[in-house]
């Protein structure tokens, strides 16, 4: 073998001498067998000193003579991965192959045996630069059949368990960018990746992104939780990702199931009366908070709804979206109304509904229970809303009653309207009432001043906006319009329907259209390339495009007033026309008509991730704001649907046919 | 103004760079804004030759990216996206891919630091657990009912 590529001008003697061995032997080419005697004479020359020099802990154990064991010194250890002590993972498929070169090696003679062993061990018990010196030598002299054989068994043998060898914090950013199922197939790999792939920094931020509001990246939306809890755990959740693995995590002292600290808070009697329901359990407190008086029940589920991790919470977010697609969901019936159900609400576990049979009925939505009927109105209840301790009642006998729902006691009674109430919407202060006298007249409850916003004909539907100070009406000419309360003044007209406007409801403020409508647009851009300019003359992409335009915020009729917001974006309408519209505030455009429906659309509401409408043909539609078509049809009423009620996990359903309707998505 | 400056390898390599290259990474700015340009070689001691020149090179690259100062608030496109050019640059072997990462944590470029994080989410991505073993070279440390209670327990996420 040629040596002219050996190191030969290699910088230490050890290595020198090595080279010059190789070339006796080389130059020699005696049998193996025959220089066993004087190999063994070479190795104890050259190797020996040099194992002694690099790995003295091996080869000068005789340091250790009174006993106890030298520290394990760790020359090599430093710098690589692969060889560190605690990277438990690769060690056995080390182990492994060791094994298999254990037992080739043992079908060679004896003194080869010899001679590969010392070359191993010069090599192990050398340091980095060295072993890099011995490594060019070796590569300089393979064949390329050889360099074959490195470069495959190389490309296996280098890869590296990154969640494991990198600082947790970085480990975590890398989970960060994975989607639900790959997290939940990365928490099977191992011990390891489990601790990290359940962790709550991982999915809490998988929270932020899909609680009450659509993911851009998935294109679905988790709903319910609270944000602004979520907001508070974030910086408690940043410190973890930080301080990860540092500290014992302490499964014993918080009781969290899989150990992790996230503290989910119940609220603990007080202020909320009715029944806690999921969204409720997900409230973060710090532990510490905890009052030192509270007693923590010996209760096993107790515990498992206190504490909840992130991912439990994620999950059961996702099932019910998932739920929502597929339309998986139970219908349940609430039967007792002898007329039409014109109005409903629903919180928590309760459920009112308000019917042409001049009654208001009160139900648990768990067990379907009818707990209460209020009797008093003399006509039939187009309009309810009910918060913690008061229920507001409209009806067509022109009168307003405000009830104890508790009690089931008439409070106080409002005959301020000459034809019957269609509407009523309460927040705060305000009370607003419409009425077909062609009227809104606005409550105040704490001065007792009231005072009318005149339409040229009967409304349909009013909406309070308490942080902009403005008030939405729908009305029978065919305009829904936007009120300043601080001005009694009409500030925008929304015109488009034909016919009277049914129902006029703003979108959430945290919507966010612009960045999915942008993605919208991109793709639509793409598909119209392909069909040539037509696609650009149909009206939908006109109807895009202007939903990308953003409009100067400041657009809006307020000039920076302290303590008041612009009015709410987008608003929603629908009509007896059967379409809905969204338009933008600011400008009064419309941006996008949806249609499906065939008949009127008495009943619409709205939240982060949905409308849901219904009408004189008896279906429930859902759709999504930020897409034309009808996202889902649901039949069920024989009769018009004339109101309903939409939560992230459920909607319920009034109609003609004197049912009240829930269908519910949760798992 | 490319004012050269030095950086000293951990293995006592001096390599020179672009003062602006360089100062993709905020560790240098930061130093070099403290101490000033002294000329003198800036030691990298947690970071190879062969390592800092791939870093290096990637600086290159994307001196004139705007600095996005967002911090890793910004949670509205948690895309794994990669350019193209970014792609090709971390065709690289894992060990490499690991020290690029460490040095890019240490150096303290976000951007880099993004690509490579990205680059291991994308090994994960759509792969069975088994798969992600054999990729990392992970040993399967659960029982076999340990491993299928997981599986049970992970099983909502599956479509």
């Amino acid at each position: 073998m040629d040596s002219s590529g050996h190191p030969s001008s290699a910088t230490t003697s050890h290595t020198q001498h090595i080279a010059e061995n190789g070339e006796k032997a080389d130059a020699n080419r005696l049998p193996l067998g025959s220089t066993s005697d004087s190999l063994n004479e070479l190795a104890k020359q050259n190797v020996a000193p040099f194992l002694a020099k690099y790995h003295p802990r091996q080869y000068a154990p005789r340091r250790a003579e009174d006993g106890t064991t030298t520290v394990p010194r760790t020359t090599n250890a430093g710098y690589c991965y692969r060889h560190q002590p605690d990277s438990k993972c690769s060690r056995q498929a080390d182990e492994q192959s060791m094994q298999q070169l254990q037992r080739e090696l043992e079908t060679l003679p004896q003194s080869d045996q010899q001679g590969i062993a010392h070359v191993w061990s010069l090599f192990s018990a050398a340091p980095a630069k060295q072993r890099k010196l011995m490594l060019q030598g070796i590569l300089a002299q393979c064949c390329f059949p050889q360099l074959s054989f490195i470069s495959a068994s190389v490309r296996e043998l280098i890869r590296i368990d990154f969640l494991t060898a990198l600082p947790p914090e970085l480990s975590f950013k890398i989970l960060r960018y994975l989607d639900t199922a790959s997290l939940c197939r990365a928490a099977q790999v191992s011990h390891r990746w489990k601790a990290l792939a359940d962790d709550d920094v991982v999915w809490h931020r998988m929270c932020e992104q899909h609680i009450r509001r659509k993911c851009n990246k998935c294109g679905w939306g988790l709903p319910l939780l609270d944000r602004k809890r979520l907001r508070e755990a974030k910086r408690e959740i940043e410190l973890r990702a930080t301080n990860w693995g540092s500290q014992p995590v302490n499964t014993i002292v918080d009781g969290a199931p899989n150990g992790t600290c996230s503290v989910v808070e119940l609220p603990l009697g007080g202020k909320r009366k009715i029944e806690v329901e999921d969204d409720q359990s997900c409230a973060m407190i710090k532990r510490h908070c905890v009052s030192p008086a509270y007693k923590p029940e010996p209760d096993d589920d107790y515990f498992k709804t206190r504490y909840r991790p992130w991912k439990d919470v994620y999950r059961d977010r996702f099932v019910v979206g998932l739920n929502w697609k597929h339309r998986r969901c139970s219908v349940k019936v609430f039967r007792g109304h002898t007329d039409s159900v014109m109005c409903l609400q629903f919180e928590d576990n309760i459920l009112m509904t308000g019917s042409y049979d001049a009654t208001v009925k009160i139900w648990d939505m768990e067990t379907g229970e009818e707990l209460r009927t209020l009797r008093g109105h003399t006509a039939g209840v187009r309009c309810l809303q009910f918060d913690d301790t008061k229920l507001i009642t409209g009806s067509l006998d022109r009168s307003i009653r405000v009830w104890n729902w508790r009690t089931g006691e008439c409070i106080s009674r409002y005959n301020g309207h000459s034809e019957a109430v269609i509407a009523l919407h309460f927040d705060a202060t305000l009370l607003a009432s419409a009425s077909v006298d062609r009227t809104v007249k606005i409550w105040n409850f704490k001065d007792k001043s009231m005072f009318v916003l005149a339409h040229p004909e009967g409304v349909n539907a009013v909406k309070i906006d308490t942080p902009s100070r403005t008030v939405l009406t729908a009305c029978d000419d065919g305009a829904a319009r936007l009120w300043d309360l601080d001005t009694k003044t009409c500030i925008r007209v929304f015109q488009n329907h034909i016919g009277a406007v049914q129902q006029v409801i703003p979108l959430p403020r945290e919507i966010e259209f612009e960045s999915h409508l942008a993605d919208c647009e991109i793709d639509h851009v793409s598909t119209s390339s392909q069909n040539g300019e037509s696609a650009s003359m149909l009206s939908p992409t006109l109807e895009h495009r202007s939903l990308g335009i953003h409009p100067s915020s400041s657009g809006a009729s307020f000039e920076q007033e302290s303590g008041r917001l612009d009015p709410p974006r987008y608003i929603m309408t629908s009509g007896v026309d059967a379409t809905i519209r969204l338009w933008e505030t600011n400008t009064g455009r419309c941006l996008r008509t949806f249609f499906g429906h065939l008949e009127g659309i008495w009943a619409l509401s709205a939240d982060t991730l949905r409308i849901a409408s219904g009408g004189m043909d008896r279906m429930v539609k859902i759709w999504d704001p930020r897409i034309p078509t009808c996202q889902d049809t649901y039949e069920g009423h024989s009769a018009a649907v004339n109101c309903i009620g939409l939560s992230d996990s459920r909607f319920i359903t009034g109609g003609d046919d004197y049912q009240v309707r829930m269908y519910d998505f949760r798992a | 103004m490319s004012s050269q400056i030095t950086l000293t390898s951990s293995d006592g390599v001096d390599i020179s760079v672009d003062r602006t290259v360089a100062e993709r990474s905020i560790l240098i700015k930061n130093m070099l804004e403290d101490l000033g340009d002294s000329g003198e070689a800036i030691p990298i001691p947690n970071v190879n030759e062969a390592v800092l020149k791939k870093v290096i090179e990637w600086c290159e690259h994307h001196k004139n990216d705007p600095v996005t100062a967002t911090d890793d608030d910004d949670n509205r496109r948690k895309t794994t996206d990669i350019d193209e050019w970014d792609q090709k640059f971390m065709q690289v072997d894992q060990e490499m891919l690991f020290e690029i990462i460490l040095a890019a944590n240490y150096l303290d470029i976000k951007a880099l630091l993004d690509v490579g994080c990205k680059t291991v989410a994308n090994m994960i991505k759509g792969k069975s657990p088994e798969e992600i073993r054999k990729t990392f070279n992970i040993q399967n440390d659960f029982t076999p009912e340990e491993e299928d209670q997981i599986r049970r327990e992970n099983e909502w996420a599956e479509e």
